[in-house]
């Protein structure tokens, strides 16, 4: 029983506690998206990890997954406090963010001391977004993606719709919807309560540059009759949705278990398809996101740098953030998971380009419009996509009719810019 | 169930049956979320709701699959690591510090006394939600971030415990106290030897109060351990729980049954002092 | 000299009151402090009057936070403690071991922690395949959107909040009872009450005191909710209150302005205020209950 616990040993065991929690200088925290952290992309981030410690064995890395919110205030909450990681990934779109909250060092010398040989393997167009100035680099571009739809071909097969005949527009697709809901199953997700599944609907029908804020003129981007046609898809959508969001656990368990026909989503969600469809429980493919009318495709791409915090041991976390985004481990990466990357040269690799979700992710950055644009400029207002998600709410909830909510959320939105 | 636990009911009166249904829907209501949860583990992963709705355990092996998957796939060990090092460092110092201050308030008397005793008690009108942010600064001030004391320390210096073992210290015989002195005890020795003894029943029941709010507390570790190695298991739960976490369901309701476990097992062994416990505090208080 | 007479005493006091002071005084006074200063956390903090307490006063955020508040406030506490009540009284209506059994079952989601009490009704809650929705479906009903529809969501709220705290409160209100001597029964039984009567005329003048902390209590507590509507809505610092904010409250907002956007002054501001609002209600149930015992 505690009571008895003698005094002088309490103390020795909270001193104890005091001494574990004091970390060294050449320990480095390596944070991560959670999905880079599970299962085989864990495996092969733990042997980069590996071999990097063969060369520098002084170090200790330890690599950790969180989910995208977690992950950002983890990083700025980090940077205000000297607690935060040393090494870290995060979406471009959250660049500036993260620059303004001083959690990103200016790598621009060590990069320029790399060797020729190494700069050229990246895309050039993302080490300009990384650069915002002459001589200052915030980051290394690392990964991308870019969004498609998965479908469970059980279902479709049940509700007798052929996979093999594409999904022409907006208006089959919905005729597919409902003959899946005639068998008693679900069609989609609801695709109203992420900004990432309403950019996604709203692909379908805008442009690239149709998605966004002009910070120069304080507007956003979004035209308000494109979105109040992806509202009245949302509102279509809705008898035949799960009524869960896309990203929620529950969501991929209907898909796993045949009640869920659509999923429209990134190369993140495919890990657990995957391992449901070795085990011979799951029959599914991918196609593009579909547009709004024949020919035209949605999708929403986006790309993650990985950055380097301002602190002491900086230039070891260089080196190791180098090390991992260099050509042969990003061929690697990229040949085990499909999954996009930024290094030009570790795409070009044969025994890369022929993976399947490679292949989808580089048809659906076709047509993609980007996550959040513009990169590096400036921090997004806080209130913009609760006001964005807060109109497309009431609309599918019929308060409003979509031409008339689509031009009011325009409206708000210019007006929580302007504010900023 | 034997025959002789059943209530002597000689009549069946439409009061009794009433009594009985609401008294037997209601203990199903209360227990259900936590039988489902234990269902959910103990269930083929590839079945949908609508097929099994999980009312009852259909997998044994699953189930033991799921628990080893997360005890040995995941950081949950080092969390429940975590999380019963800062529950016990939290009842011990508790305990310690707050007994060592009853002490003095229920039995001696000295200058400032009176002051001390408001002010400490004044405390408890106040919020968790006043004081959490400041605290979270001066801590990271302290570089505590991500450490234990940062951890414990702040929750130590419960108003709580001091009032609640106050009150009871009060009823310790002065002359038991005089009797000690005459034989050549020192003021501490009174403390270690006579008082905490005698307030054990107390004692016990602080401990096991500090347990259940130190094991359930969220808010504290969310914002003091952002390193997944000073993560406890309710961050680790959550973690599991947020919608980008990439899980199943039955891998989340593991990590959620594993927490349960030690509140549930303490509850089975300790169940009359919990219940005597609270009540007794809602009594005095 | 009387202050070195109590040495002993003070030796004994100190690791409390330097805790106490560190960790309890210090806080408020300098959360009260940095509640008039603009600052994130990283850069100097800049001294900025009463503008903190303003933006929030103003802000949309905190006005949905507050309403939300209100509502929940009205409806849990008058809930929860009747609902507790009657379990009290239900439970004491039977002896031996049915009186402990049912005392037990009941207490048991009490022991849950808040955190995996939301996480489990999250599952429970899931719309269309939900395992409540199933059950509903059994008896005809419609898919609810327990956590997704904005009309719904603070029923589901206040569903779980019950389903946690009546345990809780019928133990310490079941205690009241057992105080209660059984002649007063007896009593008021021979000038012919009937049970409605006798819970009207002996039960509750009885238990007032007990009642009066139950209610404090979770007034105290409704006031500050946090965990649970955090994880219903599978919360983070940067989005949270759920669909059209309609599991917002002032705690999460806080916390959202503190950690989310770094306006730790902000977040300090926020936390005063609700400090004020607090004391206030329980000093109001404390005068309240005073004047009724003078009077």
């Amino acid at each position: 029983m505690t009571i008895t616990m003698r005094p002088r040993v309490l103390w020795l065991a909270l001193a104890g506690a005091a001494l574990a929690g004091h970390a060294g200088a050449q320990e480095l925290d390596y944070w991560v998206y959670s999905d880079f952290a599970q299962g085989e992309a864990l495996e092969l981030q733990q042997s980069f990890i590996d071999e990097f410690k063969a060369e520098h064995p002084e170090v200790e890395i330890t690599i950790s997954g969180r989910g995208d919110d977690d992950l950002l205030t983890g990083q700025i909450a980090g940077a205000a406090s000297g607690t935060g990681p040393d090494v870290f990934m995060n979406s471009t779109s959250l660049g500036a963010i993260l620059v303004e909250a001083g959690a990103l060092k200016n790598i621009y010398e060590d990069w320029m001391a790399m060797p020729e040989e190494f700069r050229k393997q990246f895309n050039p167009d993302l080490i300009d977004m990384c650069s915002p100035e002459p001589e200052v680099m915030y980051c290394l571009p690392y990964t991308g993606y870019g969004s498609f739809m998965y479908r469970n071909l059980a279902v479709l097969k049940e509700a007798g719709i052929d996979p093999d005949a594409p999904i022409r527009d907006w208006e089959d697709w919905k005729a597919q919807m409902e003959k899946i809901e005639a068998i008693g199953k679900k069609a989609v997700p609801d695709m109203s309560q992420t900004w990432f599944s309403v950019a996604n609907a709203y692909s379908g029908v805008a442009e690239p540059g149709e998605w966004g804020i002009d910070f120069e003129n304080d507007k956003t981007l979004i035209e308000p009759d494109k979105l109040a046609a992806a509202a009245q898809l949302l509102v279509d959508m809705k008898p035949y949705s799960t009524g869960t969001s896309e990203d929620d656990q529950a969501t991929k368990d209907l898909f796993m278990s045949n009640e869920l026909a659509f999923i429209v989503g990134g190369p993140w969600i495919n890990p657990i398809f995957e391992q449901a469809a070795e085990n011979g429980d799951l029959e599914y493919d991918w196609v593009l996101v579909p547009g709004a009318e024949e020919g035209k495709h949605g999708g929403v791409k986006g790309f993650e740098f990985i950055g380097v915090a301002p602190k002491e041991n900086a230039g070891i976390s260089w080196l190791f953030a180098a090390y991992v985004a260099e050509k042969s481990q990003m061929s690697r990466w990229a040949a085990a998971l499909g999954r996009y990357n930024s290094n030009d040269e570790a795409l070009a690799d044969p025994e890369v380009s022929g993976h399947p979700l490679l292949k989808i992710t580089n048809d659906a950055a076709k047509n993609a419009i980007f996550n959040r644009p513009p990169f590096f400029v400036e921090a997004y207002p806080a209130d913009y996509w609760s006001v964005l998600l807060d109109g497309i709410a009431s609309i599918v909830e019929g308060d409003e009719t979509p031409d008339e909510g689509a031009a009011r959320i325009v409206e708000e939105l210019d007006e929580v810019i302007a504010y900023n | 169930m034997s025959i002789a636990l059943l209530p002597r009911m000689s009549r069946i009166t439409p009061w009794s049956v009433a009594k009985w249904t609401l008294a037997i829907c209601i203990a199903i209501v209360a227990a259900f979320p936590i039988w489902w949860m234990f269902n959910v583990v103990f269930a083929d992963p590839g079945q949908p709701v609508s097929l099994n709705p999980r009312l009852y355990p259909t997998s044994f092996s699953s189930g033991i699959s799921n628990i080893q998957r997360v005890l040995t796939e995941t950081g949950y060990l080092r969390a429940y690591y975590v999380s019963v090092a800062y529950t016990i460092l939290t009842i011990a110092g508790v305990l310690l510090v707050s007994s060592m201050a009853a002490f003095e308030f229920a039995l001696f008397d000295f200058p400032g006394k009176r002051i001390l005793f408001a002010v400490v008690m004044l405390s408890l009108m106040v919020p968790m939600a006043a004081t959490l942010i400041p605290t979270y600064l001066l801590v990271a001030r302290l570089g505590w971030l991500n450490t234990m004391q940062g951890l414990v320390l702040p929750g130590l210096a419960s108003a709580f415990g001091l009032f609640m073992l106050t009150q009871f210290m009060k009823s310790i015989p002065r002359e038991m106290l005089e009797a000690a002195r005459l034989d050549g005890a020192s003021h501490f020795q009174l403390y270690w030897h006579v008082a905490l003894p005698l307030s054990r029943t107390a004692l016990v029941t602080l401990a096991i109060l500090t347990f259940m709010k130190t094991w359930g507390n969220f808010i504290w570790p969310l914002v003091v351990s952002q390193k997944p190695e000073m993560f406890t298991v309710s961050q680790v739960v959550s973690l599991f729980n947020s919608p980008l976490s990439h899980t199943t369901v039955d891998v989340v309701m593991t990590a959620n049954l594993l927490a349960a476990v030690p509140p549930l097992i303490f509850f089975l062994i300790f169940q009359r002092r919990i219940v005597e416990g609270i009540a007794s505090t809602g009594s005095k208080g | 000299m009387r202050l070195t007479k109590s040495l002993p005493n003070f030796m004994m006091l100190t690791p409390f009151m330097l805790l106490f002071g560190a960790f309890f005084l210090y806080p408020i006074l300098s959360g009260f402090g940095y509640s008039f200063f603009d600052w994130d956390g990283i850069h100097e903090p800049a001294f900025v009057g009463l503008k903190n307490y303003e933006m929030i006063l103003n802000a949309r955020s905190s006005r949905i936070a507050a309403t939300n508040l209100l509502t929940y406030v009205m409806i849990t506490v008058p809930l929860g403690v009747s609902v507790a009540f009657g379990l009290a009284l239900l439970v004491d209506h039977f002896q031996g071991f049915w009186a402990r059994f049912f005392r037990s079952v009941y207490f048991v989601p009490v022991v849950m922690p808040l955190f995996l009490a939301a996480t489990i009704w999250r599952w429970i809650y899931a719309p269309n395949f939900g395992v409540l929705n199933l059950i509903l479906g059994w008896f005809g009903f419609e898919n609810v959107r327990f956590l997704t529809d904005p009309d719904v969501m603070l029923y589901s709220l206040i569903g779980v909040d019950v389903w946690v705290s009546a345990g809780f409160n019928m133990v310490i209100l079941l205690a009241g009872l057992k105080d209660i001597p059984r002649h007063y029964y007896e009593a008021a039984r021979l000038d012919g009450a009937n049970k409605l009567q006798e819970i009207r005329y002996v039960t509750l003048p009885m238990i007032r005191p007990v009642m009066i902390f139950v209610v404090t209590y979770s007034f105290i507590s409704a006031l500050q909710v946090f965990d649970i509507p955090w994880l219903l809505t599978g919360s983070s610092f940067l989005d949270y209150g759920g669909r059209r904010d309609a599991l917002l409250f002032p705690v999460m907002d806080m916390m959202g302005r503190g950690f989310g956007r770094l306006g730790f002054g902000q977040a300090a501001a926020y936390g005063f205020l609700l400090t004020l609002v607090i004391v206030a209600i329980t000093a109001t149930i404390f005068a309240f209950q005073r004047k009724k015992e003078n009077g």
